[in-house]
């Protein structure tokens, strides 16, 4: 076992190299709507078992399949009323499942990136050979469903292998979500080709937040409202980054859409602010401020 | 190196629709619109679990939620949970009455044996019977073999159609909980609308062997069992998200001319005590004053959807 990723090299908050973002933006706002499905009778996994019941177990089946019927239709809306666009985190399932449900994300001009085949299929114990196949066959369908490039990889329940990275890496992803440790983009290291990592939030992350703490929807709202302040101050220093994961089977409930609303309501009145997708942040990190973050750890991060 | 067996890659159920024949998919836009009586804009249905949970109940292979948490005998969660028949219900039952509103209990069909007193005043109050499975003991899970399940829904229903005859049409599993045979042994045992799957705020038909079923809405994650019970959260957390629930299916229903429907999951141990009947009122009375509400039984609700949705 290892001892750490190792896939990143320490990087202090202070004297880091300046990131801009295009127009003078502070902060670069993403969210990250997980589509997922959940397979009603999913082969078990020695590391985890798919259900906490016995299987079939309905209530955590139907629970999340009320995303797909209900609760994604109603948060696209409330996006698209504010001009947010979502980055899906895609159980690439879904594109033979729902069809629909593609239909409205390219609609919407959201971007489609992989969280693998489906939320009840880990990467734990896989080898190389399958998380490849897995990858490569998300890229295709997601090609032949969308038209989109694969650039970005969050792995199903972040249940992420060792090898995982270095084979993002060797496929072409450009951007991973699996790693938390920044408020900024940053250089990845792997064994071969290139990865960087992007923000993305268990803080900020309706199912930590209302399912596991078991935050009351205003509430919600004000801790991602108190998250999005903070990095926009910060951002006038060096750009932020602020994602917003959700799952629709909880934020796009009737008791909890007008928290949803009211955050994206908060954050599009802020001027400097650059409503982006993963897939623009990652290429403007990396034309733009990747080399240097490269010299700077390299010279020893003075 | 070894990876995971190879059936692992394999998706037998990945194709268009779910990977079940339970139902097909349907997104909620698609929905066919229904209208609701009077122009009403959201049909607001009271649902009552009204379970009795014995104090040797099995805890595997899991506890249903309110269950004995504690170790035996735990007189504090058997009572506790008893106190909701006794009084809890009887304060819920006095709130809606004097607001005219109907009601649908979901019960712990053991109940009409135990409790006959009761029986006779929920009749009273005109409640809907609905069958909330034996008691919270006797789960529905892939352990129970067929003949055993069937024997308890079987008994389930009989015991509270000897009490409240053919009214008694919808099934609710305790603690939402279903073998893949559960739905067949319900649509065999005559019911017409079952609660267990919390997949969509609007009614759908289910397939069944032995026929089909409306599965109407029941949320579990709006519920005051699973947010004053599990989630440990105040009571106004509750009723203002009842309230906010409301304002969003309101506007949804102007906005799409289709009847919305709010479904209020209450416990009677829970929301029936002292310090929160009030905050039940008050949610009540928000929920009323904003008008253009149908107040109607689950039974009430599925018959005038089915009405609109033949076939």
């Amino acid at each position: 076992m290892l001892s750490e990723p190792g896939h990143y090299d320490y990087m202090p908050w202070r004297r880091r190299p300046r990131i801009t973002w295009p127009n003078g933006a502070r902060i670069a706002f993403w969210v990250a709507p997980n589509i997922e499905h959940y397979e009603l009778d999913p082969p078990p996994n020695a590391r985890r078992m798919p259900w906490t019941r016995p299987q079939p177990d309905v209530l955590g089946y139907s629970w999340r399949d009320y995303g797909n019927r209900v609760g994604l239709w109603r948060m696209a809306d409330v996006m698209a009323r504010h001009g947010v666009r979502g980055s899906v985190s895609l159980n690439v399932a879904v594109c033979d499942h729902y069809p629909e449900i593609i239909e409205r994300c390219c609609e919407l001009d959201w971007e489609l990136f992989s969280h693998g085949t489906y939320n009840t299929r880990y990467f734990y114990g896989m080898n190389e050979d399958q998380q490849r196949a897995v990858i490569r066959e998300n890229r295709e369908t997601i090609k032949r469903a969308s038209g989109q490039e694969l650039d970005g990889w969050l792995t199903p329940a972040i249940s992420n292998d060792e090898t995982t990275q270095h084979l993002l890496a060797e496929e072409g992803i450009k951007y991973t979500l699996d790693m938390l440790h920044d408020d900024q983009p940053t250089p990845i290291k792997v064994r071969s080709g290139h990865l960087i990592s992007i923000p993305y939030s268990l803080e900020i992350n309706d199912v930590p937040l209302l399912a596991m703490r078991n935050t009351p929807p205003e509430r919600f709202a004000a801790i991602c409202k108190a998250q999005f302040d903070q990095l926009y101050e910060e951002g006038a220093e060096s750009g932020t980054v602020m994602c917003m994961p959700l799952h629709p089977f909880l934020i796009g409930q009737p008791h909890r859409i007008k928290a949803l609303d009211d955050v994206l309501r908060h954050v599009v009145r802020h001027d400097k602010v650059w409503l982006a997708t993963g897939r623009e942040i990652a290429a403007w990190y990396t034309e733009h401020h990747l080399a240097e973050a490269q010299s700077w750890i390299a010279a020893g991060t003075p | 190196m070894k990876g995971l067996p190879e059936d692992y890659l394999h998706y037998p159920h990945r194709r268009r629709g779910m990977d079940h024949e339970i139902y097909p998919y349907r997104a909620l836009p698609a929905a066919k619109p229904v209208s609701w009586p009077n122009g009403a804009r959201v049909a607001l249905c009271i649902a009552v679990h009204m379970g009795h949970f014995p104090m040797d109940m099995p805890l595997k292979p899991f506890i249903a939620p309110g269950g004995m948490e504690r170790p035996y005998p735990s007189y504090w969660d058997y009572t506790l949970r008893d106190y909701g028949n006794r009084i809890g219900v009887y304060r819920l039952m006095k709130s809606l009455a004097a607001r005219s509103l109907p009601a649908t209990a979901l019960l712990s069909a053991v109940l009409a044996r135990r409790y006959p007193a009761l029986m006779d005043d929920l009749a009273g109050a005109q409640w809907e019977i609905a069958c909330a499975g034996l008691d919270m003991g006797r789960l529905h899970h892939s352990g129970v073999a067929l003949e055993e399940e069937r024997a308890t829904v079987q008994e389930a229903a009989s015991l509270l159609r000897a009490r409240f005859g053919a009214a008694v049409r919808g099934w609710h599993s305790p603690a939402h909980s279903e073998s893949s045979h559960t739905l067949r042994l319900v649509a065999e045992a005559g019911f017409s609308f079952t609660t267990g799957w919390a997949n969509d705020d609007m009614p759908y038909v289910m397939t069944t062997d032995a026929g089909r079923l409306i599965c109407m809405p029941l949320s579990q994650d709006l519920s005051d069992q699973r947010m004053l019970h599990q989630q440990h959260l105040a009571t106004e957390d509750f009723t203002n998200s009842i309230l906010t629930a409301h304002e969003t299916l309101d506007r949804e229903a102007q906005e799409t001319g289709s009847g919305r429907i709010l479904v209020v999951p209450v416990t009677p141990w829970l929301m029936g005590v002292p310090h929160r009947i009030r905050a039940f009122n008050a949610m009540l009375d928000g929920i009323m004053a904003r008008g253009n509400v149908w107040p109607a039984s689950m039974g009430q609700i599925a018959d005038l959807w089915r009405a609109q949705n033949p076939g």
